[in-house]
């Protein structure tokens, strides 16, 4: 056992060594794998990115009401007398001054200006009211101030400042004939929330023409217990055809639908790419072992066994595919990861995000690294530990 | 002996190495040309007759005009035929059946569309006639089923009946083609009266209004004219031609074209690497045979020529089935993705600029071996081993 193992280390360490004598084709090994796994890990760093920022939004705790059958806030109405049923709700937590912690919300749709693009985009526009931030958690004001009620000023989420041009402290915005003046910058702990532009809900009924009507409804809750008792307290009133989720599993939802979508996209490409890459490693490790035909039958007639070539070669190739998988995903944080990007969400308004490169993730890139490298250098190891001893000196 | 003969004996000498750098061509042709499938459809916007323009509200194409600007606009110089829309957020029994349904006013809406989509006589006297009657596109009818005369509920995730219903029911009156290939007829449209009676809430508005000038040059002047009329009103419009309005929506989604050339460059790159390389190693093996050939008296140029056309021969040999791939990929793919993704295939200028990258990867990986070979010194080359 002990010898066999000697062996197999003798050898692995040759053909190591004898690497640089073979640096092109090695090389392009390194490189095609290294590719591989850039594609691989941009998609699942966008996927994931995307997806912290949708759930990182939605709280166990915070209950989201819209009508029944709209699957997104823009598409659900929410008429006042309804507003004032969810107030009277049981489960709900109370804010400061003793009022239940609930905040009807107007969600509309307004256009703004990618940077990137030139081109116009949806922005959400939020009606909210002094609850509105209360509700939520983790809402900081990092410019400017929050907005007057009854005037016509707006606060904008950070990432919505970053991607969007005109909406800077103090410019002023149109919608239609309406001017908006940017008052504040606020910050949501990276959330989706980052990507709207609040205004006072009063004002912002008054002048898209919706008096006394809302589209959702927020309620923090006594805990996250407190959902199913509020979720039956509005199924038994005729009164309320509207549904009841927690925020966290409306964002959830939201995040499935896109994300699904680049997830399905990503990895069939990235495998489609492996074959190509298992193609090339495989010539590589061929001709690897072709150049190596007289010294690997030296080593048998020496009384090396055939094992010790197989070890020999597979290791070389897994190496060479680690080595590009590490590259790739280095290369995948040094110019993906942190990268801002927005598009169209599943609520019809832009959301604005990062690449998120994680461990995990690039693990995955990783042992995809390992499979074309277990596979390129599979069949050649075979064709290494069988090779007959007379044909290698004979050549 | 032919050149051609050579060359095909030469590239098939080593079989299994010679397959391995087919299959990984194919697959990154593979990849180019669906990527390249998909940027096309996602402009498919782009083929629209160039006259028609789109008038929406000014503060979001989401939020609605009022129906007496179609009086008002159809009434302007210039516009020749104009047709009003409303989006209707329909689906069918399953929230995730999403459908795309619009309401429209059927005289106006088929003067408009008439050259884009075909309508049978008694289908456009009955659509004009039945309150609840619905055209569906043929596409749509047949993922569903739908037959003429059939009666099928539509929900809306937007919209609500007086009655508390979310549902409306329709009367399939007529199911029509499409006038040209890239036409997608993934939609249907039904009656604006029947729809604005029996809503809840955004009586008498509409979405956006469709019109055609006749010609491009009339367009700016229109735009103009309209936007001028309703500047300073509760509902400014923006009117813009219905191309770039669709560029812009695409763009919203981000920048797909340069997803798809990241993408396809990097597999392409991955292959032009692994085939260069081999082609490098595989001339290099046969350096005592190039030798020959020289002293048998092959000019430099024809063995030049006899490396370049094997490089060039193996991309074809592997690129050509790949975009063959890429097309029946699309086509498995395409039926579920018409909602995302209409006009969904391999096109002739896609499989134009695949063989043009085929011949420029096998320039490429041949050119270096060619040359090296074409240098060749006969004696030094049959003194080597």
């Amino acid at each position: 056992m002990r010898s066999l193992l000697l062996q197999i280390a003798a050898v692995t360490l040759m053909n190591l060594k004898s690497l640089p004598q073979r640096l092109w084709p090695s090389l392009s090994t390194v490189v095609a794998v290294a590719l591989v796994v850039v594609v691989l890990l941009a998609f699942l760093a966008m996927t994931n990115g995307f997806q912290q920022t949708l759930m990182s939004a939605g709280a166990q705790d915070v209950a989201i009401i819209l009508r029944g059958g709209s699957q997104a806030e823009v598409a659900s109405v929410v008429a006042r007398d309804q507003v004032r049923l969810i107030e009277e709700a049981p489960g709900i937590a109370k804010i400061a001054d003793g009022k239940p912690a609930v905040s009807a919300e107007l969600y509309l749709i307004v256009d703004g200006v990618k940077r990137s693009s030139g081109t116009k985009a949806n922005l959400p526009l939020r009606g909210i009211g002094r609850q509105g931030v209360e509700v939520r958690r983790g809402i900081a004001l990092v410019a400017g101030r929050m907005f007057a009620p009854g005037s016509s000023e707006i606060v904008v989420g950070k990432a919505l400042l970053r991607e969007f041009d005109g909406f800077g402290l103090g410019q002023t915005v149109m919608f239609g004939t309406g001017r908006w003046t940017v008052v504040g910058v606020f910050a949501a702990e990276g959330s989706v929330f980052e990507s709207e532009i609040w205004a006072d809900l009063p004002v912002v009924q008054n002048f898209f023409r919706r008096d006394n009507v809302f589209q959702t409804v927020r309620a923090r809750l006594g805990s996250p217990e407190a959902l199913a008792e509020l979720k039956h307290y509005v199924d038994t009133d005729p009164r309320l055809k509207l549904e009841v989720k927690s925020e966290a599993a409306y964002f959830a939802d939201q995040a499935s639908r896109t994300a699904d979508l680049i997830h399905k996209l990503g990895w069939p490409l990235a495998i489609a790419m492996a074959f190509g890459a298992v193609a090339g490693a495989l010539n590589t490790m061929y001709s690897a072992v072709a150049t190596r035909v007289t010294e690997i039958a030296t080593l048998r007639a020496i009384g090396f066994g055939g094992l010790a070539s197989f070890v020999g070669t597979l290791v070389e190739s897994l190496l060479l595919a680690a080595l590009g998988g590490v590259v790739g995903a280095v290369a995948t944080l040094l110019i993906f990861d942190g990268l801002t990007a927005s598009t169209l969400g599943a609520s019809f308004t832009q959301i604005v995000f990062r690449f998120r490169l994680t461990p995990s993730i690039a693990a995955e890139g990783l042992i995809l690294a390992l499979i074309v490298g277990l596979i390129g250098g599979l069949f050649p190891a075979i064709c290494a530990a069988r090779m007959p001893i007379v044909f290698g000196l004979y050549d | 002996m032919n050149d051609l003969l050579l060359i095909r004996k030469n590239l098939f000498r080593r079989k299994l190495r010679t397959g391995l750098m087919i299959g990984s061509i194919l697959t990154a042709f593979a990849i180019f040309g669906a990527l390249a499938s998909v940027e096309h459809s996602f402009n498919a916007g782009q083929s629209l007759a160039p006259d028609r323009l789109v008038v929406f509200n000014k503060i979001n194409f989401t939020q609605p005009l009022p129906i007496a600007y179609y009086d008002r606009v159809r009434a302007i110089e210039g516009v020749r035929q104009v047709a009003h829309l409303n989006w209707f957020g329909g689906y069918y029994q399953d929230p995730k059946n999403f459908l795309i349904v619009m309401a429209v006013e059927p005289a106006s809406y088929m003067e408009v569309y008439g050259d884009e989509i075909d309508i049978l006589s008694e289908a456009r006297e009955a659509f004009l006639r039945e309150r609840t009657g619905a055209l569906v596109g043929a596409a749509m009818a047949k993922k569903w089923g739908w037959k003429l005369g059939d009666h099928v509920p539509i929900a809306s995730n937007v919209f609500v009946q007086k009655n508390g219903s979310r549902s409306w029911d329709f009367t399939i009156v007529g199911i029509f083609t499409g006038r040209k290939a890239e036409v997608d007829t993934n939609f249907m449209v039904f009656q604006y009266k029947y729809f604005d009676e029996t809503r809840l809430f955004g009586k008498g508005e509409i979405g956006w209004m469709l019109l055609r000038t006749g010609s491009q040059a009339l367009n700016d002047r229109v735009g103009r004219t309209i936007d001028q009329m309703f500047a300073n009103s509760p509902y400014e419009t923006a009117t813009d031609t219905e191309r770039a309005f669709n560029k812009a929506f695409v763009a919203q989604f981000g920048n797909i074209a340069l997803i798809v050339r990241l993408v396809g460059g990097a597999a392409l790159a991955t292959i032009l690497m692994i085939v260069g390389n081999t082609m490098m190693m595989s001339i290099r093996e046969r350096t005592r045979e190039i030798g020959v050939l020289k002293a048998l008296g092959f000019s430099g140029g024809r063995i030049l020529r006899l490396v370049l056309g094997e490089s060039i021969l193996l991309a074809l040999i592997g690129g050509l089935p790949g975009l063959g791939v890429a097309a029946l990929f699309i086509l498995a793919v395409r039926g579920s993705l018409t909602g995302f993704l209409p006009q969904l295939f391999v096109s002739p200028d896609i499989a134009l600029a695949g063989l043009a990258l085929m011949l420029v990867l096998g320039i490429i990986t041949g050119l270096i071996p060619a040359l090296s070979a074409m240098r060749l010194q006969a004696a030094a080359a049959l003194g080597r081993n």
